[in-house]
């Protein structure tokens, strides 16, 4: 039996199935749309589900209502919901879910598809919409999300047929985590929710949709050829080392070879900082002797990263000296950026695994290549030019200094989250981080208030583990309300506000960059809000630290609340500034480790 | 840099289509009609490539596939969409002027869209080119049509 309208629906009202009570069929009938949907997230494995309800997806909900494995936690924003699936996702590399209502519910998503999208997080967004025979005629509530979802999707799909509903949530199960990991969405009608959905699709075709290859045998050779060809190869490592659960893979191949290791901001923690051959980050904000490995190579071995601007500086001037040999699941990316002596298409695990293989039967019949000159330059520059940040006017607390603290204080086993800014940077630079996963960020969209939700998604995912936010005054003060969600669903969290009255990164730039004209940039956050005062009315334990001697102290306060969000309102200088910097558009050659201060890389061989 | 060989290889990439969607042969129409209007610059262009894509006919599919070029900085000279034999698997003939480095992006971005079911690079894009020139020609002259809608 399938819903049939005689009449055109004009306002998003939708009839209910003969039989039901909208979203729930009667006993002994067979299940409708909304039925089917949380049958098939219950198959897929979901337990955990972030949204917010409205008329179109009321059906769904009251499906849910009887969903004993699925828990659905009731944010307070769309945003929060689509930022807290891509935490937990991050955390856990299982797909994150969010759900939300037709027009405004399905646009609030919008942003955390982008972010999703541009950091590769397999996410599953679920939207209503207008009954199929209101589509078109601007009903109430009625957004496109399908079409503005289009650019920020791996795939959106528009569901108006009940029998669909299964076959299309589990293939978007399906692509959000099989090869490049990504953000889908699937937008189902109302009236699709309520009739009842005789099923006739398990999985739908997908015809274009392919698996991801693997490398062939003489790529690998080829790759293996000119590491031990190169003098001054690097593994530059990237988030897809993380996607992929390669660190294993990574360490030994890193081992057996010798050659330096740097880390993108979204690979942080996929090797180890602590590890000697570890460099650092490349980048804008990387440290010196991560920059310089990259950027005086003969040889980039790179495993899942993807030549982001904000690593290599300005194109053209990019490690003149490399050949490129490019490890990424995506052929699309292969090439994009830089041409590629070897591409290796195929997951990250499996191609450094046979990397590795390769190069054990080459230098076991004899091949011997020689790095020792180069590690030592790299060292020399690890040892001459370590991160580090001056001291404050005496008194004052600086930022850097309460990041680093948390770090020692809390460990490498606790998840940190960050929002965007100068906070990021330092949270990138001075917490440590030993294993994957324990790192979640905005980094390729640099989405202002990621930090709290996705802190909530992360702990959400992993209750036993601590989980900080680090998050900036003014990213708090865009998703903050997500802490109410965390004191009422039971989701102890923790943030520390790096608050330095101001937007900190624009403000850096208009300090370096626009002779100190402070456009908009500066927040009068240390009066308003009152930090410790919002975190109270949102349910959790407010600290507030504005000394060197308290940090320590109000950190350990913070750790001893278990059963409560806890907000530290960390009030530190304003003026710090984030470095090593090479200036935007600027070569990496130019990189400054302090302000005006260009390291001396020594001679070019 | 020095390059082991070049990736992607040399030559147009021709992933395998499954038998029963392989394009048949880009056939030649009767006669050539003479344009009306407006001049083509019929200069032939070594950036010129037409692609012949078989996508899931599914609504909405060709917003997908303009977004994408949209999206990716490509342009679009001419596209056309049609049926095949299958009722669920339409073709786009799409026609671009980039260099052939831009070309294997075109087509390694359009390949990753999920209802992008196979993709050829046709061999005489310049012809194909003066053909859809003429079948688009019938309609109204440009000339002065941007000029006369701002008044
Ligand atoms: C304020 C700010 C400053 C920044 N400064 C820096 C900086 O100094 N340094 C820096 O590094 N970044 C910086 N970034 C982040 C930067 O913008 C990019 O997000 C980042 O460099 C991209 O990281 P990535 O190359 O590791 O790629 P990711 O975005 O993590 O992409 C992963 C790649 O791996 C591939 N992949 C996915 N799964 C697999 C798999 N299973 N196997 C193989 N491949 C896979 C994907 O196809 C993709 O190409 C900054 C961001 C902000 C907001
Ligand atoms: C949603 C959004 N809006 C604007 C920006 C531009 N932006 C990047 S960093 C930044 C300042 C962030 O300020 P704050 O959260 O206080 O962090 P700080 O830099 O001071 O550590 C801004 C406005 C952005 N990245 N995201």
């Amino acid at each position: 039996m399938t819903a049939t309208h005689s009449e055109p629906i004009v306002d998003g009202a939708t009839p209910t199935a003969p039989g039901t009570t909208g979203g729930t069929s009667a006993p002994g009938t067979r299940r409708t749309g909304a039925e089917a949907l949380v049958a098939t997230l219950e198959r897929v494995g979901v337990e955990h589900i972030f949204g917010l309800p409205g008329g179109a997806v009321l059906p769904l909900y009251d499906a849910l209502y009887g969903a004993e494995g699925i828990r659905h936690i009731l944010v307070r924003h769309e945003q929060g919901a689509g930022h807290a699936a891509e935490g937990y996702a991050m955390a856990t590399g299982r797909v994150g879910v969010c759900m939300a209502t037709s027009g405004p519910g399905a646009t609030n998503l919008v942003t955390p598809l982008a972010n999703a999208y541009m950091d590769s997080t397999p996410m599953v967004a679920i939207t209503g919409n207008v009954a199929s025979s209101a589509i078109g005629s601007d009903a109430f509530q009625e957004a496109d999300i399908r079409s503005i979802s289009m650019p920020v999707t791996k795939h959106s799909f528009l569901v108006t047929r009940p029998e669909e509903i299964a076959a299309t949530v589990a293939s978007a199960f399906h692509l959000a985590r099989s090869g490049r990991p990504g953000p889908v969405l699937v937008d189902v009608t109302k009236d699709a929710l309520t009739a009842i959905a005789d099923e006739s699709l398990l999985q739908l075709p997908m015809p274009g949709y392919r698996a991801p290859a693997q490398p062939a045998p003489e790529e690998v050779r080829d790759a293996v050829e000119l590491m031990l060809g190169a003098s001054r190869p690097v593994l530059y490592v990237g988030g897809g080392t993380v996607h992929a659960g390669a660190s294993e893979e990574l360490r030994t191949l890193a081992e057996l070879t010798g050659i330096p290791v740097v880390t993108t901001l979204m690979a942080r923690g996929a090797f180890p900082d602590s590890h000697p051959q570890h460099m650092g980050m490349p980048g804008m904000h990387g440290s010196v002797s991560g920059v310089a490995t990259l950027q005086k190579s003969d040889l980039i071995i790179s495993l899942g990263a993807r030549f982001d601007d904000r690593v290599t500086g300005a194109k053209s001037t990019f490690a003149p000296g490399a050949t490129i040999i490019h490890a990424d699941i995506d052929p699309a990316e292969i090439g994009k950026n830089f041409p590629t002596a070897v591409g290796l298409v195929g997951d990250a695990r499996a191609t450094i695994a046979e990397l590795s293989s390769e190069w054990i039967r080459r230098t076991s019949a004899g091949a011997a290549p020689d790095y020792d000159a180069w590690v030592a330059r790299c060292q020399e520059w690890k040892r001459r030019y370590p991160l580090g940040y001056e001291a404050p006017p005496s008194g004052a607390l600086a930022p850097q200094y309460v990041i680093e603290r948390l770090g020692r204080l809390v460990g490498p086993d606790a998840v940190y989250a960050s929002g965007v800014g100068q906070h990021q940077m330092w949270a990138s630079q001075y917490v440590g981080y030993e294993r994957p996963r324990h790192w979640i960020n905005s980094g390729g969209l640099g989405t202002m208030g990621y930090a709290v939700p996705a802190a909530m998604g992360a702990k959400v995912a992993l209750p036993d583990t601590t989980v900080w936010a680090i998050d900036g005054d003014g990213c708090f003060q865009m998703t903050n309300q997500e802490l109410a969600t965390c004191a009422v669903e039971g989701i102890p969290i923790k943030v520390a506000v790096i608050n330095n009255a101001a937007l900190g990164m624009v403000k850096q730039w208009q300090a370096l960059f626009y002779s100190e004209r402070f456009s908009a940039s500066q927040l009068p956050s240390k009066q308003v809000p009152d930090f410790v005062g919002l975190a109270q009315a949102l349910g959790c334990v407010g600290l507030r630290c504005d000394t060197p001697e308290d940090v320590d102290r109000t950190i350990e306060a913070a750790m001893e609340v278990d059963d409560q969000p806890v907000v530290v309102d960390f009030r530190v200088c304003k003026d710090a500034m984030v470095w090593p910097m090479v200036p935007a558009g600027t070569s990496n050659d130019d990189i400054q480790h302090a302000r005006d201060l260009t390291p001396d890389f020594g001679e070019d061989e | 840099m020095t390059l082991l060989h070049d990736y992607p290889p040399p030559g147009p990439p021709v992933p395998t289509a499954p038998t029963a969607y392989r394009p048949a042969p880009p056939t030649q129409p009767p006669h050539s009609p003479a344009p009306k209007g407006t001049p083509m610059n019929a200069n032939p262009s070594p950036n010129r490539h037409a692609l012949s894509v078989l996508v899931e006919n599914n609504p909405g599919v060709l917003a997908r596939v303009s977004v994408l070029f949209a999206r990716r900085n490509f342009n679009i000279d001419h596209l056309v969409v049609g049926p095949t034999e299958d009722s669920k698997v339409s073709r786009m003939t799409i026609v671009v002027n980039v260099s052939s480095e831009q070309l294997h992006k075109v087509t390694s971005q359009l390949d990753k869209l999920v209802e992008v079911i196979h993709i050829e690079e046709l061999a005489d894009a310049d012809a194909i080119r003066t053909q859809l020139w003429a079948i688009n020609d019938n309609g109204p002259r440009p000339v002065g049509a941007m000029a006369a809608a701002a008044f």
